[in-house]
Parts: C-alpha cells; structure tokens; sequence
C-alpha cells in the first residue's frame, strides 16, 4: 500500500494535460489570427508540434534518472553551483508565471463577470485554494488533476461541437499562407502555453513505469493542442480572421454565440466560465505546486506547508504589479519569451553533458 | 438497609479516615479457609448494592458460599438450577464428598445444571468474573472456587432498524447485546473462514470489543491496521460504538464520516464478503464497517436487493438529492444576485416580483429560511413522536406560508430551501446528510460574496478535500479516483450481479474473486440467449 511509485501514466497525462487548458484558452484564437489570418489552426498546430519537441527533449532526458527529478540529477551533470543557479531561475519564472495567469485570470473575472467584485478579492481566493491544495503530496496532486480533466475536457468540446453548426468554412479560406515571421512569431506564442508541460519533471519519481513519460507526455500534449485547435477553428470559422482579431476574448464569444435549446439555456457562457474557473484552477494550481516544491528543496524545509505559504504573498503582490490588461499581456509575452529559452536550452545543456560524460565513460572503459 | 443519609455519612468517614488503601496485589491464591478468603473477595468488590451473599450448607453438612450480582443473572435460575439441587442432601455415596477433588467432581457432574463453568484457584480473577455475571461458589476446606456462567441480561427483541429502513430486503437489526449480534453474523456467514476477535477495551468499562472478518478474504494488513488502531485506544470507558469510531478516524476534524455504521447485520455480511472489517461493541446497536468511501454513503441495501435498472436509477437519484441538498441555496444566491442574465427573462421577471416586498439581500433571505429550517428539524427529532409530528405540520405552515404572507421571503425561495431539506433527507446515511448541511453554509456565505466564482471556489475546496481523505489507506473517492475502470461497475449504476465477479480491487482482498474462475463467465446470459433462440 505504501509503495511510493502510485502514478499511472494516465494520471501522469492527465496532470500534464489539465495543467496546459488553463487562462489562455479565452484569448487564444486572437494570438493566432494575428500571427496567420486565416490559417491560424496551422499555427496553432505548428505550435503544437514545436511544444512536443521541447517537452521530448525534457522527458526523455528524464526518463534516464528515474528515480529523481531534474534538481537532483542536474547536480550530478552540471556540478552543484551551476544547477543551483538553474534552480534558483526556474523557481521565479514559475512564481513570475503564477503571478501573471492569476492576474490575467482575474483580468477576465472582473471585466467579464464580477464587475463589482474588486480584482484583488478574486485573485486572492484563487491564490488561496492554490495554497491549501498545494500542501499536499504528489499522489494526491495527481488526483487533484485526474478528477477536474474529464469535466474540463467534456464541457469544452460540448461548447465547441455545439457552436461548430454557426461555422462558416469561407472563413477558414485560405487554409495556408505564405509562412513569414510573423507566422512563426505566432507559433513561438503558442508554445508559451504549453511551457507547464515541465511538471513531468516532478512525476517521473513517483511513476508507474518511468519510461512511459514521453509516450503519457505525447498523449497530453496531443489531446489539449487538439482542443486549442479545435478552438481556433471554430471561433475563426465562426467570426472570420479580421473579427476574432477585435474580440478580447474570442472563445467566450463562441460560447455566448452556441446556443443550447431555445429559449431556456440561452447563455452557455456563464457555464462555460464556470469549467474555464477549474481549468485555470488547475493550471495555476500547477505551477505554484511546482514553485512550492523547488523552494521547498532549495530552502530545505521539513515539508512543502511552510513553502507554499511563504509563496502566497510573493505572488499576489506579483499579480497586482502590472497596472492594466495590456500591461500584463504584454508581460506574459515577455515571460514567456523568457521561458521558452530556458525549458529549450536548458534540457540542451544537460542532454550535450550527459552525452559527453557517457562518451568519455564508453572511451575510458 | 441503610438510609441515605447513613450511607453517605459513612462514605465520607471512609474518604476522610483512611487514604485509598493500595491494591491487593494480584495472583494471590485461595486458601480455602472461608473465614479469610470471603471477606479478601468482598474487599476487592467493594459494597455494591446488588452483590449477593448467601451462605447456606452444601448438601446440608459443608459451609459454602455463593456470591454474585443480582443485576446480571437470573436468580430463579440459580434458585432452580444451583441452590436447590446444592442445598439437598446427596444421593448415593457421601463418601466421595471427603476429598476435594471427589467434592468437586461431584459438583460438576451430578449436582448443578449450567453449561458453563470453571474451577479456579486464583483469588484475583474472581472478581473480574463476578462482575461479568459469573456465579462464585466457595467452599470451605476447599482451595479452590467454582466459576458458573449464569450471565443473563434483559434485552429488547431483534427488530426493524429504525435509522436504515428497507423496503424490499431483511427486517432486522442489531440489539444491544454482543453476542445476539455475533449470532446474527454467523447466522448468515455460515463459513469456518468468518473470523470473530473479541477483547475488552475501556479501562473501566471493559466493554468487549468484537472484530470480524473473513479470514481469506480480507486483506491481513488492513486487520492488522484496524487491529493496531484499536489497540491505541486508551480511555475509561467505551459506550458506543461511535466511541471507537472517533479514535480510530483518520481525519477527525474532516466533516465527512470515514468510517461506516450500520444497524443491519445483512449490511455488515455484504462488507465482510467484499474485504472490509466490521467493528461491534457490547452495548451498542452499531456496527463499524472500515474502510469506507464516499461511494458508501449513498448506496443501501435497496439496491443490490432489487433489480439493477431499479437500483442504479434509485441510486442516481439518490446522488441528485445529495447534490441539491449541497448546491441549490447556493446556486441561486449567486444567480439571483449576480447573473440573473442566466435566467429566462420570463422565469427573472417572476423571481424579482417575487422578491419585490423581501428587505433582505438573497443571502440573508436565504440564510434565515435556511436556519429556521435546521431548527425545526433538530426540534422534531428531539421531541417525542406525538409532539413531533405536530409541530413538523406548524412549522412547515409558519415557515411556508406564513413567511412569504409576512414578507419575509419570497416563494422561490421557500421552494429552494424545501428542495434542499428533502435532498438531504434522501441520503441514506445520516452522519453524510450532516456533513453535507453543515458544508452548504459556507458554500452560500460564498455565493453571496462572489457569485458563482465562489460557489466554483468552494467546491473545489470541497472536491480536494474529499480527493485528499482516505480511510485506512483507501483513498476516500475510490473508485472514481486513482481511477479503476473495473470497480466502477458498483458506483453510479449498479450492473447485474452476474457482472460484478470481483471485489474492489481498492481494498485488496486476497481472494480477487467472488466466484472461482473456472465457474463460466455468464451462465445467465447463455440462459437468456437460449430463450431468444427457442422465441424464433
């Protein structure tokens, strides 16, 4: 009952997947648009396709410690000071990432729905839960996940198999377009929401069958770049490529715009708010787990409690720190610029070290 | 007998005279002299009001004692059964009566009718016997006592259980008595693996503990688990078996039961027989069924008893009830004051009227209606039945009709907080129904403050918390979560018992199988196709 290794490669996907449907899915379609026009679900899909590549790099080099996280067996490769120093980075752009979702969460929470609750009573309630459910293990994280995806999966593709009937497909025409930078500058965007896929680092140890890491990684990645797509499709397919370049918000447009009955659901969006809540739980609920535990090890706490607790002001001052929506989309951008170099380049590093050192091992024996 | 007033006057001399004389020391034995060794057992009974004395002359020649307590044997039965035949002179040879073994042989053997008893030599057991309803018998010249089982305590007949009502399954219930419910239990777990673990638990109390199981069945570590907790127990007395249900928790301050009562042996069996351990205390009504999940407290013995269409429909209205009895109060605080756009115009324009001579905010409207619901529920139970039932019909009057003709609610309102009342009243499980109304205040105190944001909020809370329990290492929503596709055959819906050919794997029984694999899949379902076939 007590063997530590209680994570299926199910649950594994699962808790990647959840963590990557988060507070993006809402304005993603307008990203797109404005890096392709019409064929923003190929950027999307490059972006996915780019993501994978990174997060492969990450989980097969993983998969050759399994029996301990990146932090541990960074030391081994890189020398302790150097690792330290990666650590030490990645921990604040996890804490800077949590900071920015919340506060792009709280963004559309006021201006959308609760325009007479203050920003900083939503983003602390969110900030709150995060806390409480961060202060338990990892099995029971990956619980946490496992229960909310089904219901943030199956509510997203209802709203989108029902606003697919409103798509135009002239829309959608052309489907490809010259690739210029601006193409790929949409495709290096998309990437940014998949950077949170990095939470298999903290799995491997407590999987199943370690080796499945990047096959259960593929399936997560697989499922919610098809969601994210499916998503674009159907706003641009809905709205056309200029209009879904005007609206904040396309995909809850879509939502308002699919009607279920006549006459008695008539807005699906509040509902579809309501899953959009779990699912940015879920993904804010990641990376402050994520940020928690690293402090935890660097700090050399008894327990993740005392970690997680020292986080939450950090972080909220953090999400209040940009004084407007542009603002802190434009600090987003930013972090994920950021980001993208370091869960690139350092996996690189360590995979160019580890081949070196088994190379030198090879020649010496 | 002594007044009052003298009693207590020689109590209190007693307290003041002499400080708590120590303990006899233990193990002493019996000398067989009567003039030292009865006043040595009074001493270590202490006077006690119900403690018999009686001495009279075994078989009208040797001076003997009987001692006992009134309270716990049935004196016509020792009248009957051991003074008269001990008090008659002896048939035939008198002489085997010199010796003491020949005396006692003879005792045993020819003289008294019980079918219980020992010989001891040991003084200080004797009165651990006496207060379980042993009868002692001492005899002078003869080192040694006879122990004589006449234990036999009133108790109320097997009946209907009043808090798990059926309708189509077993009419009985446990009575306080341990070993009518043991009997119980064995009556319908007719197996040499039923394993039954009974010791006295209660420093003071020394009420008997029973643990069963099935030997092949369940998990050794989980009994050895529950057996572990159990044996951590120290405290004076345990009355109930919800004492031991508090000690033996894993989250004590959770507001959800982890562990499961139930006051229907046929409940218990079907537990046992899925790997579970059943825990049962002389005295209480109770069984203790551990592990237990979150699953268990809305199913009933209804429907596995009845056929399968029937139970998982009953069952998915039972957990439409649960989820009313948590959500509706608080749904409709945050729809009405913060997203009436959610509404059909139509349904917002009547709510609103409705509500036009309410002074209260929603929360408010609805956090009374709620309390003074709660109330008149508390004040039913409470009451005797005659009273009850009338002050449930004023009640509901007063808080009905009359606060809506008063202005103090609007009808919607009453509407939603009569659903929720009922919700909660379909959860079979009382202490879950609890846990349920105690959460669905907070969760409205949150829709009142954030709307649906915070209903969503809370209820993550809600759901991790529950994600996050576990009952002796099961963890608390199983099957649903760490997902077993097979064990979901008994949650939502219930399949056809056919189907059902292991038990939960979550509880890791030894024997997986309910049936030996050899035995063909689904012989009903090649019966049932046969009949298809001989229909053409």
């Amino acid at each position: 009952m007590n063997n530590p290794r209680q994570i299926t490669s199910l649950r594994a996907a699962a808790v990647i997947s959840s963590t990557i449907i988060g507070v993006g899915i809402l304005s993603f379609p307008r990203y797109m648009t404005e890096a392709g026009n019409s064929s923003a679900p190929l950027v999307a899909f490059c972006g996915v396709l780019f993501s994978f590549i990174s997060y492969w790099l990450l989980a097969s080099l993983c998969q050759r410690f399994p029996q301990e996280t990146l932090f541990v067996f960074s030391r081994r490769l890189i020398g302790r000071p150097l690792a330290a120093i990666f650590t030490v980075v990645i921990m604040l752009l996890f804490i800077v990432l949590t900071g920015l979702t919340v506060r792009q969460f709280g963004d559309v929470a006021t201006t959308v729905l609760y325009k007479k609750t203050p920003i900083e009573a939503t983003i602390f309630l969110m900030l709150l839960i995060s806390l409480l459910s961060s202060r338990r293990n990892v099995v029971k994280f990956s619980y946490i996940h496992f229960f909310y995806l089904p219901l943030i999966v199956g509510s997203i593709l209802v709203t989108i198999l029902l606003s697919l009937k409103n798509v135009e497909m002239l829309n959608l025409q052309p489907v490809l377009m010259a690739p210029g930078l601006q193409f790929w500058k949409g495709t290096r965007e998309a990437t940014y929401l998949f950077q949170s896929s990095f939470v298999i680092v903290l799995l491997i140890p407590f999987m199943e069958k370690p080796g499945h890491a990047v096959r259960a990684g593929a399936w997560a990645i697989f499922l919610s770049g098809a969601i994210y797509v499916l998503i674009v499709i159907a706003s641009v397919g809905i709205f056309g490529a200029e209009e879904t370049k005007l609206l904040i918000y396309p995909t809850l447009e879509m939502a308002r715009s699919a009607a279920f009955g006549e006459g008695f659901l008539e807005r699906l969006d509040a509902i579809f708010i309501i899953i959009w809540v779990i699912s940015v739980y879920t993904t804010i609920y990641t990376t402050y787990y994520i940020s928690a535990y690293l402090l935890h090890k660097l700090l050399r706490f008894r327990d993740q409690r005392m970690a997680s607790t020292v986080l939450l002001p950090v972080m909220f001052i953090l999400a209040m720190l940009p004084s407007n929506v542009f603002e802190s989309y434009q600090w987003a951008l930013h972090l994920g610029n950021a980001g993208m170099m370091l869960m690139f380049g350092y996996p690189l590093l360590l995979w160019t070290v580890y081949l070196l050192r088994r190379h030198k091992k090879k020649v010496t024996s | 007998m002594q007044d009052w007033k003298d009693k207590y006057a020689s109590y209190i001399d007693k307290q003041q005279s002499s400080p708590p004389e120590p303990k006899p020391a233990s193990g002493s034995r019996l000398t067989g002299e009567l003039k030292t060794d009865l006043p040595e057992l009074q001493a270590r009974l202490g006077e006690n009001g119900d403690l018999v004395v009686r001495d009279f002359l075994l078989f009208g020649a040797y001076p003997a004692v009987m001692l006992f307590f009134s309270s716990l044997v049935n004196m016509e039965q020792v009248r009957e059964h051991v003074l008269k035949p001990l008090m008659a002179p002896p048939s035939g040879q008198p002489e085997i009566l010199e010796n003491a073994g020949g005396m006692i042989h003879y005792i045993w053997s020819t003289a008294v009718q019980v079918t219980q008893g020992t010989t001891t030599a040991d003084l200080s057991a004797l009165p651990q016997a006496a207060v379980k309803g042993d009868l002692i018998l001492l005899i002078d010249g003869i080192p040694e006592a006879l122990r004589m089982e006449m234990r036999q305590i009133e108790m109320r007949g097997v009946e209907q259980p009043q808090t798990e009502q059926v309708i189509r399954g077993p009419r009985e219930g446990y009575v306080e008595k341990l070993e009518n419910n043991l009997s119980l239990l064995r009556y319908r777990l007719q197996s040499t693996d039923f394993r039954i673990e009974i010791s006295p638990l209660g420093a003071r109390t020394q009420s008997r503990v029973a643990l069963c199981y099935i030997d092949s069945v369940t998990d050794s570590s989980l009994v050895a688990e529950v057996m572990r907790r159990i044996s951590l127990i120290h405290t004076d007395g345990i009355l109930d078996a919800g004492y031991i249900e508090q000690f033996i928790e894993d989250q004590p301050l959770s507001p959800f039961p982890q562990v499961q009562s139930t006051e229907r042996p046929d409940k218990t069996v079907a537990a046992l027989l899925e790997g579970r351990v059943a825990i049962l205390v002389d005295g209480s009504p109770f069984a203790l069924i551990v592990p237990a999940l979150f699953n268990q407290f809305f199913q009933t013995v209804d429907d596995y008893t009845e056929r399968f269409i029937m139970g998982s429909l009953i069952r998915i209205i039972r957990l439409i009830a649960l989820a009313c009895s948590l959500f509706f109060p608080a749904l409709y605080v945050s729809v009405i004051s913060y997203n009436p756009e959610l509404l059909p115009t139509d349904f917002a324009v009547a709510i609103s009227g409705g509500r036009a001579g309410v002074p209260f905010p929603a929360v408010l409207e609805v956090l009374i209606m709620e309390v003074s619901m709660e109330v008149l529920r508390e004040a039913t139970i409470r009451l005797p039945q005659m009273i009850g039932g009338a002050l449930s019909i004023v009640g509901v009057l007063v808080i009905g009709q009359a606060a809506v003709g008063a202005g103090l609610a609007s009808p919607i309102t009453v509407v939603i907080v009569a659903l929720t009342t009922i919700g909660s009243f379909a959860t079979p499980a009382y202490n879950a129904a609890i846990a349920l109304r105690m959460l669905r205040f907070p969760l409205i105190l949150l829709a009142g403050m954030f709307g649906l944001y915070g209903v969503m909020t809370g209820t993550i809370l809600i759901l991790n918390h529950l994600l996050y329990l576990e009952s002796f290492g099961v963890p608390y929503m199983s099957p649903y979560i760490p997902g077993k596709w097979r064990d979901l055959k008994d949650t939502l819906v219930r399949v056809p018992l056919w189907w059902m050919r292991r038990r939960p794997s979550f509880l890791h029984a030894r024997d997986t199988d309910r049936l030996p694999r050899s035995v063909p899949a689904a012989e009903i379902d090649q019966i049932l196709r046969q009949g298809d076939e001989t229909d053409e």
